[in-house]
């Protein structure tokens, strides 16, 4: 049989046992990957083929679920019958829920096949040109991977949708090395639906490569100060996850979230406007479909400083009488503001150029604490030099109605697009 | 799964490992009393790895049956091929080699309890938190276990078998303290099946009564000052430190990729009172959270002494780098899935205990800091490390004060370990450790209290 058709043999299967509502994916994958080690020739090659089989059922408001890697017949089987038994033992829920019906729809990427022989030739004149124009640089580990599935989502009120995807991914990691002197490691990836441009030229690769040299001189601050920490595009997703886990359904289920009680209030400087995009065309490698089984949608989280809403699953959303979004989050994009990067560099006369943070979990207040690697020291407006054990701290609420400019240029990592953004008010020591 | 994989032998062209894998995993959680989640998953397969002309070929399928088993063994082939032929610089490499057979089935023999059972036990323990503490604003108990079943042939000779069960029960409360959310976490469990692991559940109300008695203080307590202080790790922080600090520096690809161990091997990295073990899979015939007796490249898991009275004496190895540095094998490459290939990885690593009490390392300690629990930590490639504190108290004049709030800790590791003055008599494993490297993989990490330098962040 056709995935479709196993798919649609389990949902007939599990409405014969009784289940009232049950929603499933099924589809299968194939994955092709190179792999560089510590600067050496491209040494691993691999290829994965994987299925999988998600199945979830809800009866009398008892919901529970089951995931198999195996597409046949008797393997379907068997897990139905472990389904019924766990969904009739489960608990009561009024929230648990399925998606509505949506019309039938076919979703389909770029890039469905791998260019084999092109992914082999970018890797590997990119672990070329850093061992020939970084020579203090050891690339640790490159990866190139090509990730191709189809995957069809059913549902027992109609729901069909089928999801053709293909995309590259791309991650390195590496370390400058002279003699006794290391660097810190630092790292960069992206995802994107072809290989047009070289890797270097990727998600400001090259430049860190060049950063990466000049860490292996750093210098300690000398003294603790509360001052600028202007943080780059690789490092705003540590601070961007809070926001996104506290307005959330792990955050507003708790009730821990402080933005709780804040859609269209003021949460962020009104400089700051971010949305999830993941049906734009900005966003090289979005996706089509949320965690429910609706058609995603664009969505404005926070505008003008605004927060404009809660990214709420359809079970949150029921458990806490507030609105669904047909979205996941993820897919970023701030919106750009209207000085460059040495211009904002210019304006800080002591604070830390922010390149990686290596911290804890925040808070569910959101105060932080973690260690700036990769970092600058900027003093008077210039970028002075590295720094060695420097810790910075604060609360990324408050840095978010704190922040003094951003960027109006942008890295574009295929699932996200981000500026550099200045916050004041953070402790250095 | 299949069993006796000897049959495919006859497949194999090059140097060839061969391994079908099965991980099944189960969880159930509430949420403020809530089930948010009751789900089982099971996902099995074939891998093979073929070595050939100095390039590897990986190729796996979740189908498992004769004709995908030797679809995969072809085309792990292929791919070793496809690299040889277009690099400059294929060679004839030879492998180091060890052959081991060993057969490892920690499943339960109890009777496997249902999904309901399970879930009952967790409201049992929702009910006692949400009857007795008022107080308590949010509730999350999750109660999860992976069994990991591999079975793994090579062309060289080594035949092996392993179910490695782990069980965990996460508890995380939180209190409002004058509108402020206070967080705690505390975990239980570890190597063992649900049954094993999990008996009573009346023995969880103290554990819970502990739980939210430091909660408490925590949300009570006062901000760390940052600086340089004196500070004793409890046993948590300590194996982290083992793992995350040392450990890390001192996987070979690491030390390949440039890490600070490269250059301190026979050096001097740490005060004499230090060894710090990565242990295969027992300390004195007792097992370890995570045992390893044969790695993913068919080699026999043996200890590994990486820093013996302060002296960085070894890394540990896969067949690669054994190679390339010219040392023996350890067994320390593993995969976390059947899709995975086998890379250098921790097993269970500690620092070993010492001689001193706990209570006397407290008691030389005028103004610092009693660290507990950790949540998180990074290392990197210069040995400068972090961990986020979320339990910990202030000392004054060698007695617990106050409790601090949420802090991270960070410091060059062989600087730290070269301040550590006195080491703890007892010994402690920490439950659920989980290692992200390219792949996940459960991990041991443990280790005695000690008293040492290090930057505390703060206010």
């Amino acid at each position: 049989m056709e995935l479709k058709d196993m798919l649609s043999y389990a949902i007939e299967r599990l409405k014969k046992k009784g289940i009232d509502k049950i929603q499933g994916i099924i589809g299968e994958s194939e994955k092709k990957e190179l792999q560089v080690e510590t600067g050496k020739k491209i040494s691993l090659f691999r290829t994965t083929f994987q299925n999988y089989l998600n199945l979830y059922g809800i009866k009398d408001n008892k919901r529970s679920s089951i995931s198999i890697n195996k597409i046949d017949k008797e393997s379907i089987d068997i897990s139905i019958e472990k389904l019924v038994k766990n969904i009739k033992t489960s608990e009561i829920d009024e929230s648990n829920s399925i998606a509505d019906k949506q019309s039938y729809e076919e979703f389909t990427t770029p890039s469905l096949d791998p260019d084999l022989d092109t992914m082999y030739n970018r890797l590997d004149e990119f672990n070329d040109y850093v061992n020939q124009e970084h020579k203090t640089i050891i690339l640790e580990a490159a990866t190139l991977d090509h990730i191709k599935s189809n995957s069809h989502l059913m549902n027992s009120n109609g729901l069909d949708f089928l999801v053709n995807k293909g995309s590259y991914n791309c991650a390195a990691m590496f370390t400058a090395k002279d003699k006794s002197r290391t660097s810190s490691f630092n790292y960069s990836g992206y995802s994107a639906s072809n290989l047009k441009l070289q890797i270097k030229d990727r998600a400001y690769l090259s430049e860190l490569l060049h950063q990466s040299n000049e860490q292996l001189n750093i210098t300690n601050l000398d003294n603790k100060f509360t001052g600028k920490i202007l943080v780059t595009p690789h490092c705003l997703p540590d601070f961007l996850s809070f926001i996104e886990y506290s307005i959330g359904d792990g955050g507003i289920i708790s009730g821990n979230s402080i933005y709780q009680d804040k859609v269209n209030k003021v949460i962020a400087n009104k400089k700051f406007s971010l949305s999830s995009l993941p049906l734009s065309n900005k966003i090289d490698c979005g996706y089509s479909i949320d965690s429910d089984g609706y058609k995603a949608q664009n969505l404005d989280i926070i505008k003008d400083g605004v927060l404009k809403s809660l990214i709420l699953s359809q079970y949150a959303a029921h458990k806490t009488n507030r609105a669904r979004v047909s979205n996941d989050g993820g897919c970023h994009m701030v919106l750009k503001g209207t000085k460059s990067f040495q211009e904002m560099i210019k304006d800080i006369d002591h604070g830390i150029l922010l390149c990686r943070f290596s911290g804890g979990s925040p808070s569910d207040n959101g105060d932080f604490s973690g260690v700036a690697k990769n970092s600058y020291y900027i003093e008077n407006g210039e970028i002075k030099h590295p720094v060695s054990e420097t810790m910075i701290s604060g609360n990324i609420a408050q840095m978010f109605m704190n922040i003094g400019d951003i960027s109006n240029e942008t890295i574009d990592f295929g699932d996200e697009v981000l500026p550099w953004i200045s916050f004041d008010g953070i402790t250095v020591s | 799964m299949l069993t006796n994989l000897n049959k495919y032998k006859e497949n194999f062209k090059h140097y060839t490992e061969l391994r079908l894998q099965e991980n099944k995993s189960f969880s159930v959680g509430l949420l403020n009393g809530s089930l948010v989640s009751n789900s089982e998953s099971s996902e099995s397969g074939v891998s093979s790895r073929v070595f050939s002309g100095g390039s590897w070929g990986f190729s796996s399928n979740a189908e498992i049956n004769d004709s995908t088993i030797g679809r995969v063994i072809n085309a792990s082939s292929e791919n070793a091929s496809f690299l040889n032929k277009k690099s400059k610089s294929s060679c004839g490499l030879i492998l180091p080699e060890d052959i081991y057979n060993y057969e490892l089935n920690l499943s339960t023999n109890k009777n496997k309890n249902s999904n309901a059972y399970w879930i009952s036990f967790i409201k049992d323990l929702d009910n006692y938190i949400e009857n007795k503490y008022k107080n308590v604003s949010s509730r999350r108990i999750f109660m999860s276990s992976l069994d990991m079943e591999k079975n793994l042939i090579t062309s060289i000779g080594s035949e092996s078998y392993s179910l490695t069960p782990r069980a965990l029960l996460y508890i995380v409360l939180t209190v409002n303290n004058n509108g402020e959310p206070t967080e705690l976490m505390d975990v239980f469990g570890g190597l063992g099946q649900l049954e094993d692991n999990f008996i009573n559940v009346e023995y969880y109300y103290s554990k819970i009564d502990e739980l939210v008695d430091k909660l408490i203080k925590k949300s009570n307590g006062v901000h760390a000052r940052a600086g340089y202080r004196d500070v004793v790790l409890d046993a948590d922080l300590a194996g982290i430190l083992a793992h995350e600090a040392i450990g890390h520096t001192a996987e070979a690809d690491f030390v390949l990729g440039g890490s600070v161990a490269k250059e301190n091997l026979n050096q001097k990295v740490a005060s004499e009172s230090i060894t710090l073990v990565d242990y295969a899979h027992s300390i004195n015939d007792k097992i370890c959270p995570v045992p390893v007796y044969v790695d993913d490249e068919g080699t026999q898991a043996k200890d590994v002494t990486i820093i013996e009275n302060g002296i960085l004496k070894k890394y540990m190895h896969n067949k690669d780098t054994a190679h390339e540095l010219n040392m023996d094998l350890t067994g320390n490459a593993r995969a976390y899935k059947f899709s995975d290939e086998p890379l250098i990885r921790m097993r269970n690593t500690a620092i070993k205990k010492g001689k001193d009490k706990l209570k006397d390392m407290i008691a030389s300690i005028d103004d610092g800091y009693y660290l507990t629990r950790s949540s998180n930590g990074q290392a990197d490639s210069t040995g400068e490390f972090m961990f986020g504190v979320v339990m910990g108290y202030e000392i004054k004049n060698g007695k617990i004060a106050q409790a601090i709030k949420d802090t991270t800790i960070s410091g060059i590791a062989f600087d730290v370990l070269k301040t550590v003055s006195m080491i703890s008599d007892e010994m402690a494993w920490s439950s659920g450790g989980m290692c992200g490297k390219k792949q996940l993989i459960p991990v041991g990490m443990g280790g005695p209290a000690i008293k040492c330098k290090l930057n505390i962040g703060g206010r």
